[in-house]
């Protein structure tokens, strides 16, 4: 923070003169949600299209008015999803529960709304000739570091009694491991990715199975919604997140009538590396939706929760995924004031009492 | 003059249509200076191309006679080492200096690249000696202190003088060389007219001490004060020939119109201004001029004046 | 006034306040992202960064190896052997499209289809070419150069003289000679040049590849480095890059200065 002596009054001026930039919107306070393509967030992609929400900026859909709020919706890769949360450049993100720590210790946050968990979506998939995690050890298993598959993949290890320190993760990209597998490359012989390349890896190659995924860690890697506390204390923040969690359940309720189920799976898979319906319904099978408050504030309310987010801060520490462990808490602001991160379900319960 | 050096024999050609050279012939003596003029477009630098070698006539032959040659002699199919150039641009190689640019030509002759890489040292013992070699050589074209100058770095004259040394190093059986002062100043052009002098010198010298002289030439020039002053023999090639005597429909080509010793070839004779103008009018008259076109051979008077060279006395 | 030279003290000048406008404009965001943001790490402070070179050359506990180290070490290797098959297949290719007739009319239709495809949206193909390892880096670096270089080096060739090609011959020459003694002589300086301007997307390609498949590397390291938003550690590792470049380039030139020196002249 500290500038040289001689250049610190230029830059101060400076600085003051960037950030004195006039507000020139006026109308209802305006709120950016970034996400990216993924079964359980492609669920705001499709509001869009529904006009429940407008993602234009200054437009405003149904749910919007409601709330008399403006969501600007912002899609990009989940990486740069990542990267412009940090940099403050969105209110609130589509992120997983081990990747919003990180973030969350230079901008405190709160997780809102868990959108859905991988039961399945996150898999190991090996050679036929391996046929059992012992015959893995000292393999190379390629998949993206520091993320969501290598957690996986050292949970399942753990809970199948292997030392980590056996077996060798190697750090590529989910879609060229995929694609070097389907290739049959002669040194992929285990990769570990997420949806579509699970899916697709095994529809393309037959002499491939799962070795294991995460269906062993049921709500462990959970996708949420989170939002920057600085943005929930602005006016109209606490407006936001009933808003989108509002149009988070209204697409629900789609999928779960059967006369709106399967066009709304459709345009959730035409969202999604446009799959098709057959994919798609397998796709939901194995990112399993909290499709109702109900789920979610089991999931938040529970207690497994905190033993799982302990893990998951353990996992990010050893792995240098965090410099320091962010301190996660639950309830609302009051009732955790110091945390980093924190799991409110405040606003889900704010967003359903309203109806 | 002794024995021949080169014969051209009913050399054709053209470019695509258009007619370009009709049945040249010429027989170069061993030793002579040849100056070959002629208007522009008359095909002198197609003829000297020929001789070279990178351009092969159409028709025709050209053949060389070396010393230990039989007397068919050699057939010219492309450019070879016993045969050296000196063109107007492009005289020397950008990348080396005079004097690596002299010695190159040694390099290149007397050594293969798997000789150089697998026997370096005998090489390197060998590169010394070019480069005395070309020491020596620039030193005679008077470039003694400009050994390490890059083409760059040097004067269109001294570029010329390189070159020259350049080609006289190879000891060619005939140098050739297309309008090599063209591009020059009048005072550097004089200069270096000298050098060429200086090696007819040589010849004399050489010819009085019954040796074989060591320099024979063919120099295209369209400055006809030059082909008098350098040549001991003025060649034209010229398009303003009587064709339609011959029964041509249409024109053949240039041919050569024009053929006989300057004033000052005969040793004896001392340079007379009188002589050398009337030699020029002559050439201008006959070659340049389109009215009156000559019949192919009112001019080529060369050898009649003189002994064949087959039956001349050769040198032993 | 349009092209008129100004004195040596001021040019330098003016390049130092070049300097200082980066430095001070960086300053400027970075302290006005943290007016926003106090926690930021996007756009760190100059203590801030400091502290990500300290991470990037500290001792990694378990590996026993420095991140910048490791990095470098894989990178600049991969980046060096691609670089230097790209230029050598490069130099033959473009001196048999250059010599031979045969060899343009069968090259030059590829390699001007080629020169437009960036290898890297290619990767599919580079993984059939070369496995996953090393040798993908490698072999996509050096195709990446490979079609641009070779097209200089054939322009190259064409623009020799024939005069200095015909007065080889006169000297005695091969034509082994003609193309290894005089026109790679005459076409180094070019492909020196050429070699230059490739390090810049050899870079590009090698960066882009190692972060989709890299495990150790510049390209690994700035992905997920990015991705946990410790941009005080990726924008060193840039600096880095580009110190690399700039250091290549430098290197580069003085080559050609040493091995070329007709060349800067000759040209004007």
């Amino acid at each position: 923070m500290k500038s040289h002596p001689v250049l610190a009054p230029f830059v101060a001026c400076l600085a003051a003169f960037l950030a004195s930039a006039p507000e020139v919107f006026s109308g209802p306070p305006s709120f950016s949600l970034a996400w990216s393509e993924y079964p359980s967030w492609s669920v705001f992609g499709v509001a869009h299209g529904l006009q429940l929400i407008d993602g234009r900026e200054g437009k405003l859909g149904k749910i919007e008015s409601k709330w008399n709020v403006d969501i600007v919706l912002k899609e990009a890769e989940y990486d740069p999803c990542l990267t412009m949360y940090g940099a403050a450049q969105c209110d609130a993100v589509c992120i997983t529960n081990m990747d919003a720590l990180n973030p969350a210790l230079s901008r405190p946050s709160a997780v809102i709304l868990p959108t859905s968990t991988s039961l399945g979506g996150d898999a190991l998939i090996t050679v036929d000739s391996i046929k059992n995690v012992q015959q893995l050890r000292g393999k190379k298993v390629l998949g993206l570091s520091k993320s969501v598959s290598e957690y996986c993949f050292v949970r399942n290890l753990e809970l199948l009694g292997e030392n980590e320190k056996d077996h060798n993760f190697s750090n590529m990209d989910p879609g060229a491991a995929a694609m070097a597998m389907q290739q049959k490359q002669p040194d992929v012989a285990a990769i570990v990715v997420w949806n579509p390349f699970v899916l697709e890896t095994l529809n393309r190659r037959k002499d491939v199975h799962v070795l294991f995924d995460s269906s062993s860690i049921p709500n462990e890697i959970v996708d949420t919604v989170t939002v920057a506390q600085a943005s929930l204390d602005k006016p109209g923040g606490k407006e936001f997140a009933c808003a989108v969690i509002e149009t988070y359940y209204a697409v629900n309720h789609s999928l779960a009538d059967p006369a709106t189920a399967d066009d709304t799976l459709v345009a959730l898979g035409e969202k999604f590396s446009h799959l098709d319906l057959a994919s798609m319904k397998k796709v939901v099978q194995q990112t399993k939706f909290y499709s109702t408050p109900d789920a979610a504030r089991a999931l938040i309310a529970g207690k497994d929760l905190r033993g799982v987010m302990h893990k998951v801060v353990d996992f990010c520490v050893k792995h240098e995924i965090v410099a320091k462990a962010p301190e996660v808490g639950y309830g609302t602001k009051a009732e955790a004031p110091g945390a980093a991160l924190r799991f409110d379900p405040s606003y889900i319960e704010a967003a359903t009492a309203a109806k | 003059m002794k024995a021949a050096a080169v014969e051209i024999r009913g050399v054709h050609h053209g470019f695509g249509d258009k007619p370009v050279l009709d049945d040249v012939n010429l027989r170069i003596g061993r030793g002579q200076f040849l100056a070959l003029v002629g208007p522009s477009g008359c095909g002198k630098s197609t003829l000297l191309r020929a001789i070279v070698g990178t351009h092969l006539p159409r028709r025709g032959e050209i053949r060389l006679f070396p010393p230990g040659a039989d007397a068919a002699g050699l057939l010219v199919t492309g450019p070879g080492r016993d045969r050296g150039i000196v063109y107007q641009q492009y005289a020397l190689f950008p990348f080396l200096t005079a004097l690596e640019n002299v010695a190159i030509g040694l390099m290149l002759d007397e050594t293969s690249i798997p000789f150089r890489f697998f026997r370096f040292l005998r090489w390197r013992a060998l590169r010394r000696r070019h480069l005395e070699m070309a020491v020596e050589m620039l030193a005679r074209v008077k470039l003694a202190d400009a050994l390490h100058l890059y083409p760059h770095e040097m004067s269109g004259g001294m570029r010329q003088r390189v070159a020259l040394a350049q080609a006289l190093i190879m000891k060619p059986e005939i140098l050739l060389m297309d309008e090599p002062f063209g591009a020059l100043d009048e005072a550097t052009r004089e200069e270096l007219q000298q050098h060429l002098i200086s090696l007819r010198s040589e010849n004399l010298l050489a010819l009085d001490e019954s040796r074989t002289p060591p320099h024979t030439l063919i120099i295209v020039t369209h400055e006809l004060n030059e082909a008098i002053y350098v040549g001991d023999r003025v060649v034209g090639l010229s398009q303003h020939w009587d064709w339609r005597s011959e029964g041509h429909q249409s024109f053949p080509g240039a041919t050569v119109t024009y053929d006989k010793a300057t004033p000052h070839s005969s040793a004896k004779t001392d340079r007379n201004f009188g002589a050398f103008a009337m030699a020029r009018d002559e050439i201008r008259r006959v070659v340049f001029e389109p009215q009156a076109p000559p019949g192919r051979n009112e001019h080529v008077t060369y050898w009649k004046t003189r002994a064949s060279p087959e039956t001349t006395d050769e040198p032993t | 006034m349009i092209r008129h030279p100004i004195p040596r003290p001021a040019a330098l000048a003016l390049a130092v306040a070049s300097i200082l406008v980066l430095i001070i404009s960086y300053t400027v965001l970075s302290e006005r992202q943290h007016r926003l943001n106090p926690g930021d790490t996007t756009l760190p402070t100059w203590s801030q960064l400091r502290e990500g070179v300290g991470v990037a050359v500290h001792k990694n506990q378990r590996t026993g190896e420095r991140w910048l180290v490791e990095d470098a070490k894989a990178s600049l290797g991969r980046l060096f052997l691609g670089l230097l098959w790209g230029v050598a297949g490069a130099l033959i290719l473009g001196l048999l499209m250059g010599c031979f007739s045969p060899a343009e009319a069968f090259l030059q239709p590829p390699f001007s289809l080629l020169a437009q495809i960036p290898p890297t949206a290619v990767l599919a193909v580079f993984f059939v070419l070369a496995g996953t390892g090393d040798n993908m880096y490698v072999a996509m670096i050096a195709f990446g150069v490979m079609p641009t270089l070779a097209m200089t080096v054939h322009m190259a060739v064409k623009e020799f003289p024939e005069e200095l090609q015909f007065k080889a011959y006169t000297l005695g020459a091969s034509h082994a000679e003609v193309i290894l003694a005089i026109i790679f002589h005459q076409i180094l300086p070019r492909l020196l040049d050429a070699f230059r301007l490739a390090i810049g997307p050899a870079m590009v390609y090698l960066i882009a590849a190692e972060m989709v498949v890299g495990d150790v590397g510049f390209g690994y390291r700035i992905r997920l480095q990015s991705k946990l938003l410790n941009m005080s550690v990726v924008y060193p590792y840039l600096a880095c890059l580009a110190a690399f470049g700039f250091a290549m380039d430098g290197a580069l030139r003085q080559a050609q200065r040493r091995f070329c020196p007709w060349y800067q002249g000759s040209r004007g």
